[in-house]
């Protein structure tokens, strides 16, 4: 389909077409002045000059929280019900959006898991190009060439007067033939896309398989990090789960429920009898590094990290893995 | 492989030892001979409803009578409820996850069983398949240490297997009380010192490990010594695998998974990484 072209002053009348065909989400202001992908009342609340939310939006396909199993005593264990309505997510950045890519290849293609399935089946992802700021680089690990493409049903490109529009799905070509009275067509692109000097560098180091064993920087981290776990909740493509399960107060149903885990606690490594493989936050410092630049499992070798800048953001003693490769020669 | 947990009757638990106890499970046999076989070395997930759910190897090669044993020490929640539980009660069951061990590999050649303590387990299911399979390997030995007398569990049934079996079977125990000493028929030593009067020709042989991590980094640096090659080495790894399916990256070891690519790794594949022993 050829590209469409939405002008900064129809964008009101384009989201509101869009709050018309399925529940719109993005990133909005909460109470508490957070910025975080939510549930769209009115378009005006929609923040979409903005950095980055909290939280990536790996919290739709995996919820903090969520249950797997279902027990009761005469049906045994069951699977949980899978997720409702389809969600028009609008506003996701290019880096976001490689997060999701991400997650796709680990729970669609690799580890096929039914209840991610159904509720990346019910997202309805609409990119937006955006402007990194000191944190982050985003998208730009793309150039890496085991990175995956980018999945999105709509993306919006910044122009100069309005929004180029790329479709990138059937559900996508829909939306837009819905909104035929809106949008236009697309001139040429004004803006090109730049490969950032920090993601050329991270491919770089990556590609000679660099541990920076020798680096001080590990003791620096290692003495500073609180172990609270904010860079791997905020991470778009961090998935450890941890598996519990709740007893219900009839003392005879229960729910299994898997939430997210954290390898910079110390629990992670930790097996019956309190035998713990990742005793020192050194150690869990090295293993989040392997994992997140050289992967692991059905992803070994692929980049994890989206350039998405949150775990430099969020870090309260401000502790940044990317200084670690201002140590590899440009 | 069973996905959604199933469940499996208890036909019969014994105590081995104060914290430890010997279970004996009943699949539904529709269920076994629909989708269940088992390499020794695999795991299983079993579940104690309303506590959750907890990986195990079996100590007895589950085949398609449907009957699984267990030995679960009470170490945590899931295991505590699991020790509560009576004969006639239900646990579930999925499974089985992980390579197990490499048996084809291992056909044609000498093979050095080494556990400690529960270690026993996989291979005391290992030795089950290679006693019912006897004519495909060479000879075999059963090393067997635990802390003390009383901490040798299985020990007649492991016997038994080696008579039957033609199995050289050595035991021994860190130390055994003052009053005992004179009938304990048994080597008093670390597993390591059984190794040194052995004889080994270590380029047709296998050696399969399992214990508590402190084992390894003893037993490895002992193999070597006595030529065997790195990848001759293979060590059943103890990781909490929550999801068995590679799904939720609880049990990563380096940049391999324990369900999936484990429990089960030659040294050569675990060598340099950090936190893997």
């Amino acid at each position: 389909m050829a590209e469409t072209f939405l002008t900064y002053n129809a964008l009101g009348s384009f989201l509101v077409r869009l709050m018309q065909i399925g529940t719109l989400h993005g990133p909005t202001l909460n109470d508490l002045g957070v910025l975080s992908f939510n549930p769209v009342t009115s378009p005006d609340l929609l923040q979409l000059n903005y950095q980055r939310t909290l939280l990536p939006p790996k919290k739709y396909l995996l919820p903090p929280q969520s249950p797997i199993l279902h027990y009761a005593p005469t049906e045994g264990y069951t699977p949980a019900k899978t997720p409702g309505d389809e969600i028009l997510l609008f506003g996701l950045h290019p880096c976001d959006l490689a997060g999701i890519a991400y997650l796709d290849r680990v729970f669609l293609d690799d580890r096929p898991d039914p209840l991610y399935a159904s509720r990346r089946e019910r997202l309805v992802l609409v990119g937006i190009s955006c402007e990194s700021d000191e944190y982050c680089f985003c998208g730009d690990v793309g150039v890496c060439p085991t990175a995956a493409a980018v999945p999105f049903d709509l993306f919006l490109s910044r122009q100069d007067s309005g929004f180029r529009i790329r479709t990138g799905s059937r559900r996508g070509e829909e939306i837009i033939s819905w909104a035929a009275d809106i949008v236009g067509t697309a001139g040429a692109e004004t803006r090109p896309a730049e490969a950032a000097e920090t993601a050329r560098r991270i491919c770089h180091a990556v590609g000679k398989r660099r541990m920076f064993e020798g680096s001080t920087l590990w003791d620096d981290f290692a003495g500073r990090c609180l172990s609270c776990g904010a860079c791997s909740l905020c991470c778009p493509t961090c998935y450890c789960v941890d598996v519990r399960e709740y007893g219900a107060i009839d003392g005879q149903t229960g729910e299994r429920v898997q939430e997210w885990d954290n390898c910079l606690f110390k629990a992670h490594g930790e097996i019956a009898g309190g035998i713990n493989f990742r005793k020192t936050r050194q150690e869990r410092f090295h293993y989040r590094f392997l994992h997140k630049y050289y992967g692991f499992g059905p992803l070994r070798d692929v980049i994890s990290c989206v350039g998405c800048g949150r775990c430099r953001a969020v870090c309260p003693v401000g502790i940044d893995l990317l200084e670690l490769f201002g140590e590899e020669p440009a | 492989m069973i996905e959604t947990p199933v469940p499996a009757v208890i036909l019969a638990m014994k105590p081995l030892a104060p914290d430890i106890l010997f279970f004996s499970l009943q699949l539904d046999t529709g269920t076994v001979s629909s989708n269940f076989s088992f390499v020794p070395g695999q795991f299983l997930q079993i579940s104690a409803a309303g506590a959750g759910e907890a990986p195990f190897s079996p100590v007895n090669l589950p085949g398609d009578d449907g009957v699984i044993e267990l030995c679960i020490r009470k170490a945590g929640h899931v295991t505590a409820k699991l020790h509560t539980l009576q004969t006639g009660d239900y646990v579930h069951v999925r499974g089985p996850f992980g390579n197990g061990f490499p048996v084809k590999q291992m056909e044609g050649q000498d093979l050095f069983l080494l556990a400690g303590g529960l270690g026993i387990v996989p291979l005391h299911s290992l030795l089950s398949y290679l006693v019912m399979h006897r004519q495909r390997f060479g000879a075999i030995t059963f090393m067997y240490g635990a802390k003390e007398p009383s901490a040798l569990f299985l020990r007649q049934e492991l016997q038994d297997m080696a008579c039957t079996g033609n199995i050289k079977f050595m035991v021994t125990v860190e130390f055994a009380p003052e009053d005992e000493t004179g009938k304990t028929s048994c080597n008093i030593g670390l597993l390591p010192d059984l190794l040194q009067g052995a004889i080994i020709t270590a380029e047709r042989s296998y050696a399969a490990v399992c214990g508590p991590p402190a084992l390894y980094k003893c037993l490895v640096g002992e193999l070597k010594t006595l030529g065997f090659k790195e990848e001759r080495i293979l060590l059943s790894l103890e990781r909490r695998m929550k999801c068995g399916l590679g799904r939720c990256a609880h049990c990563a070891v380096g940049q391999d998974l324990c369900c999936i690519d484990g429990p089960v790794f030659p040294y050569s594949a675990l060598k340099g990484i950090e936190g893997a022993l």
